[in-house]
Order: C-alpha cells, then sequence, then structure tokens
C-alpha cells in the first residue's frame, strides 16, 4: 500500500479517493475554437484562451462533483500521443489512422532522433494547479505506448525507439517534480500489446520514474491483461490505473489467483458507452473490488479518459463515481 | 513467373482532404440525429467507389472493397448473426485498433446474407475483379466470448460460425466473386490447434463452387505451421513475411502445391520497401520454391496506414514487379 508515500508526499486522501483517468470532452466552445484556428480563423492566442477556459470548466466541474485528485481535462491535447510526437523532435506529422468505429488520431512518424527541448505539459499543469486547492495529478503518455503507436522509420527496432525516448521523457516527469506535482501518470495503454515485449517497458518506466520523489501512476486499458500479469507488477509504479468494468471485472478472477500488490485506480463505468451506469451497479462492482483487493488500496475512477462522451455524459459518469465511493466511505465508516 | 498485384483486404476509409473525410463526417452527423441511415450508405458507396479508383490507378489487378463499410473486421460478421450480441472494445491483436467483442448467447446462425450486397457493390464500380474478403471462423471465435451455456464451449462456438460463413461463401460464389478470401490471423496464436482449424477450413471449402479460395494468414510468423497450410483445401496462401526474416528462405527451400500471395510489402509501417531488395526475394521464392504464378500483396491490410502511405505503398507493389521483371529480362 502507498498510503504512506502519499501521506510522506503531504497528500492525506480519503478511503476511495476519487480520480479520473484524464481527459474530459471538450465543450462546445472549444470544439469551435479548435475548428477555427484549423481553419486560420482565430490565432493561437484566441484558442489558448478557449483551452485554459474548458480547463477551469472542468476544475471547477469536478470540485462540485466531489472529485478528491483531480486532472487537468487535457484541453490542449487532441491525442495522446500525437501531442507528445508534435512537442518533441524526431516526429513529422502522419496522417489519419482508425483506432475504432469512426474515431481516427493522426499517428505519427518517428523519422529522426527523438529530442526533448523544453517542458510540454508543464504549463498546463501550473496553469489548473493555480485555480484548485486540490491534489492535482501530472499527466503524460509513456514511452512504450508513443513508439508503439508511431510509425518508426529512424530507429532500428522498437526496443531503442522506446527507451530513447524514456530518456527524453525522463525531463518532462523532473520538470513536473521540480515545480511540485507530487502525483504523477504515465499513461501506458498499449503495454499488453506485446507480452514478450513488456520487459521494455519495464525497462523504460525504471528510466522514467528512478529515483524521484513522486506518487506514480500507469493507466493500463483494453488489452490482454492475462498475458501480462502478475509479471507487471514489476512496473516501477505505485498505482495502476485499470479498465475494470468494460471486461466485467475479470481482472479480479487474476488477482485471486496471484495477489495484487499495489494500489488501484479501478475502473468502475464504461467510457465508451453512451448509457449513465445506476450507483447501485457501480457500488456493486466496487464490492466485489473489496473481496480481492485491501480497501486502503483502492481508487475510484471510470474505466478509460471520458473525452469521447459528451460534456453531460462524462458529468452523471464522474457522478456517479462519487456517489459510490460516497457510500462506500460511509459504509466503511459505520 | 507471372506476378499479378493485389490488395490485401481493407483500405484507409479517410484521407487528408475533406471529400475522404466524407464518411467520418456523415457518421458524425448521423449520431447526432442530424443524417440519415441512407446517406451513411450514401457515403459508404462513395468512399468504396474512392478505394476501388485508387486500387485501379495503382495498377492492381485484384482489388477489394477496402472493406470500407465494416466497424471491424469482428463485429460487422458476427453482430449480424442471430445468437450474437456485441459488447465492449478489445484491442485487435498488436494493432492500436479497436474492435467490438462479439458475445455468443446462443448457436451463431445466418439468417440474411452478410456481404453479398456489398461484394455486388464493389464489382459493379470496379473495373478490376473484385476479391471478397471475410474474417474466418476460428478467429471469429477466438474473440467471442461464450455466454450460450450449452455444453459444447468454443466448439458448438466455432461450428455456428463454421456454418455461418459457409453459407455466405455459397452466396459469394453464386453471385460472381472469382476469389474469395478467409482471414484468419488468429490461427497464428494458436498453431497447436491445426487440426481444429482445418476441419473449419474444410467445411467451408465445400461450399466455394468454381471460385478460388484463398486464406490470409498475418501478424504472425507462419513458418512452423507452412507445411501444414499446404495441405489445406485452398487455392491461394497468403503469407505475411514481416514478422519473420527467415520465410523467404523457408518457402522458397519448401515450395508450394498453391498459388501464394506474398505479403512483403509492410502494411504497418509507413517506411517504403527498396524495390531492388524485395525484387531480390521474389527472385529468391520464384528460383527457390519454382513459382509459375503468384500475387504480390501487402502483409495485411492497409487500415493501419494514413491514406496517403497506403496509396505509396500500392504504387510500390507496381515499382517493385517492373524491378522484379526488370531482373529477369
Amino acid at each position: 500500500m502507498s498510503r504512506a508515500k502519499l501521506q510522506g508526499l503531504g497528500i492525506d486522501l480519503p478511503l476511495f479517493p476519487v480520480t479520473s483517468v484524464g481527459s474530459f470532452p471538450k465543450p462546445d466552445f472549444l470544439l469551435k475554437a479548435r475548428a477555427e484556428y484549423a481553419n486560420n480563423r482565430i490565432r493561437r492566442g484566441a484558442l489558448e484562451k478557449a483551452e485554459r477556459q474548458a480547463t477551469e470548466f472542468w476544475i471547477r466541474k469536478q470540485e462540485e462533483l466531489g472529485v478528491d485528485v483531480l486532472v487537468d481535462g487535457e484541453m490542449y491535447r487532441g491525442d495522446m500521443v500525437a501531442y507528445f510526437a508534435e512537442n518533441l523532435e524526431g516526429f513529422e506529422e502522419g496522417g489519419l489512422v482508425r483506432s475504432y468505429g469512426n474515431r481516427y488520431y493522426q499517428k505519427p512518424i518517428i523519422s529522426d532522433e527523438i529530442h526533448w527541448d523544453e517542458p510540454i505539459t508543464l504549463e498546463w499543469w501550473k496553469y489548473a494547479r493555480g485555480i484548485t486547492k486540490k491534489p492535482l495529478k501530472g499527466m503524460l503518455t509513456g514511452p512504450y505506448t508513443i513508439m508503439d503507436w508511431s510509425f518508426i522509420e529512424y530507429y532500428p527496432d522498437r526496443r531503442t525507439a522506446c527507451l530513447a525516448l524514456a530518456k527524453e521523457l525522463r525531463n518532462e516527469v523532473e520538470a513536473l517534480v521540480e515545480e511540485g506535482a507530487k502525483i504523477i501518470q504515465i499513461d501506458e495503454p498499449a503495454i499488453s500489446v506485446r507480452p514478450e515485449e513488456l520487459p521494455v517497458a519495464i525497462e523504460a518506466m525504471h528510466i522514467m520514474t528512478d529515483g524521484l520523489p513522486a506518487y506514480f501512476i500507469s493507466h493500463i486499458c483494453y488489452g490482454d491483461f492475462e498475458k501480462i500479469y502478475p509479471g507487471l507488477l514489476d512496473l516501477p509504479v505505485d498505482n495502476f490505473d485499470l479498465e475494470m468494468s468494460n471486461s466485467g471485472l475479470d481482472m479480479l478472477e487474476l488477482f485471486k489467483r496471484s495477489s495484487y500488490t499495489k494500489d488501484i485506480s479501478f475502473g468502475v463505468v464504461d467510457s465508451h458507452s453512451h448509457e449513465i451506469e445506476n450507483d447501485r451497479i457501480v457500488e456493486q462492482r466496487l464490492r466485489q473490488a473489496l473481496e480481492v483487493i485491501p480497501k486502503e488500496a483502492i481508487w475510484v475512477d471510470p474505466d478509460c479518459g471520458l473525452k469521447t462522451r459528451t460534456v453531460d455524459e462524462a458529468i452523471a459518469k464522474m457522478q456517479a463515481v462519487v456517489n459510490a465511493a460516497r457510500v462506500l466511505r460511509k459504509n466503511s465508516d459505520e | 513467373m507471372e506476378l499479378m498485384l493485389c490488395n490485401h483486404s481493407s483500405y484507409p476509409r479517410i484521407g487528408d482532404d475533406p471529400d475522404r473525410q466524407l464518411l467520418r463526417r456523415t457518421i458524425a452527423q448521423y449520431d447526432k440525429g442530424e443524417k440519415t441511415e441512407e446517406a451513411v450508405r450514401a457515403a459508404q458507396d462513395r468512399m468504396t467507389e474512392l478505394a476501388l479508383a485508387e486500387q485501379t490507378e495503382a495498377g492492381l489487378d485484384l482489388v477489394t472493397d477496402g472493406q470500407i463499410r465494416w466497424a471491424d473486421p469482428i463485429s460487422h460478421l458476427a453482430g449480424k448473426l442471430s445468437g450474437v450480441r456485441v459488447n465492449g472494445l478489445l484491442r485487435f491483436f498488436d494493432t492500436n485498433f479497436y474492435f467490438r467483442q462479439p458475445v455468443v448467447q446462443g448457436r451463431p446462425e445466418r439468417r440474411e446474407p452478410l456481404l453479398l450486397e456489398e461484394f455486388r457493390f464493389a464489382q459493379e464500380k470496379s473495373a478490376r475483379p473484385v476479391k471478397a474478403v471475410l474474417t474466418g471462423p476460428y478467429t471469429l471465435a477466438r474473440y467471442s466470448v461464450d455466454e450460450n451455456g450449452g455444453s459444447g464451449g468454443f466448439d458448438e462456438m466455432l461450428e455456428g460460425y463454421t456454418a455461418a460463413l459457409a453459407a455466405e461463401i455459397a452466396a459469394l460464389a453464386a453471385g460472381g466473386a472469382a476469389v474469395i478470401q478467409i482471414e484468419e490471423p488468429a490461427l497464428l496464436s494458436y498453431i497447436d490447434d491445426f487440426p481444429r482449424f482445418e476441419r473449419c477450413l474444410t467445411a467451408l471449402a465445400m461450399n466455394k463452387d468454381s471460385s478460388q479460395l484463398a486464406l490470409a494468414v498475418y501478424f504472425g510468423d507462419p513458418a512452423a505451421v507452412y507445411d501444414q497450410l499446404q495441405t489445406l483445401p485452398v487455392d491461394i496462401l497468403g503469407l505475411d513475411f514481416t514478422y519473420s526474416p527467415g520465410l523467404v528462405d523457408r518457402v522458397a527451400s519448401s515450395g508450394t502445391a498453391r498459388t501464394l500471395m506474398l505479403g512483403l510489402v509492410d502494411g504497418r509501417n509507413t517506411r517504403l520497401e527498396d524495390p531492388a531488395a524485395t525484387a531480390r526475394q521474389l527472385e529468391k521464392l520464384a528460383r527457390g520454391a519454382g513459382l509459375n504464378r503468384a500475387y504480390l500483396s501487402p502483409s495485411c491490410g492497409l487500415e493501419y496506414l494514413p491514406r496517403d502511405r497506403a496509396r505509396q505503398k500500392l504504387r510500390q507493389l507496381a515499382v517493385i514487379r517492373n524491378t522484379f521483371l526488370g531482373s529477369l529480362s
């Protein structure tokens, strides 16, 4: 359990702390601003103003809902990999490829040596921290996922590309820590893609986190978890943020077979469904988690980023998460 | 050696210009209630025509409809069968593409044609022969959740999918499909299960009539199962050469009893193949395996690439063929 580590960092959280995976939907005014910017109808400054306004909207909304550990909502990002590729040297922009259904993303191309020049997410983290007193996660996409979701033309193989990325992205983590970030999430949704490459992902995460005074979370989703568990427990982070409800909580069976030893951000609502989960269903999912994982180790959140939902759906899903956490907290007190 | 050029299966259904974003735009508007189903179908028709035209322009001898209408390779077929509902997202092999996972609650049964209308449309609009492409029953079953509750388990699910797809193959053959391709990437993850797989393929092959039946395996190294693949009742065998540096030598030394579809052009990475190096691989295969006739193709569907790069890959097929033919003369 890492509660002692959090307390050592000066962070005191309630039982079942509520957080979110990272992204929230962009409000209409920001979508309009992004479209206008893409068509050269507004300047960069006007877009950034809309992004700040949208960030504040989500910070306030999370506070109103009663979320315990906030995110900035990623209003400034298009895609979780393309955003970093746009801000690191060595990448060129690729065209659109489909991720699922009617969703597409611009898959970057690693066409030269990767280099981190200056902080990428830091200014947004500082802006969000300036408008809330709640704990705020620093957020970045991990090196394995950026490598896996890019076309590799420059480096001879995947491992070399991944470790080069880790070495450069460590600068970003250090910049966040230096500025005061205590909780940092490094998203690695691709980590289960090629089980034989898990050691590469672990090696890269060591490069990213070793020796740094922060509580690290890694978000992992939509993969064949069975093939990388329990080896995944060697990933040097404190908390795995996992998509549990989409897969019918079947990972709990794995945890029964081989003990789960980290904190967990337990996904209790499906991020890719329009349906708003009933409070009782969400509570039930959490109760099932409690049968396998100690209560002190459980955080609660949606399965994945909520950016593909409408604003109203995202708020309603977060409300369901908060409601369930409150009921369980109350029951724990009794 | 007669070397024909063909697309593998999928093709990007989006591009960078507004015309090629028609389908995305229309579906988004449909989701908001601003467009009708007819408008979505019209956008799918238009994007299919564009995909066919780009393949023809690249000089392919055998094209596909690009699977433009497919939500994904699994639910597009399984979701049309009775006894199956479609559930949450799951990653498709080691790609960054996600499909909706089928949940089998009763025997999967085909109540209506699955792909016949799509094939007819493409054939009518295409200047070149169109290959019909289906995801195979083994891959569908491996990616399905069994909630049927019967005692048959996986085998019962597999049998249902096999019967449904066998009926579709009969319909496609009757509808004039000269080549019908069964996609079975899951086989390479379960090569010990080959006898079961063979039974499926045999059942499918019985319905092919005068069509040529192709089997495509990809997203893995087929070397370990190559000899067994040669025993299957198919006319064309499609192989992905990108997972195995030794596969060219393996095929060259073993030969083939089937027409090969040589996936030597990487459908997953943007780096363009060196025509001279690929032509040398072709020479080795032609000489070693004694090939009289083969298809040169991408290693898998091209939907994993941006459209401009997918188009370049198709054009590169022709460049490679010219280099290869030049080296022979």
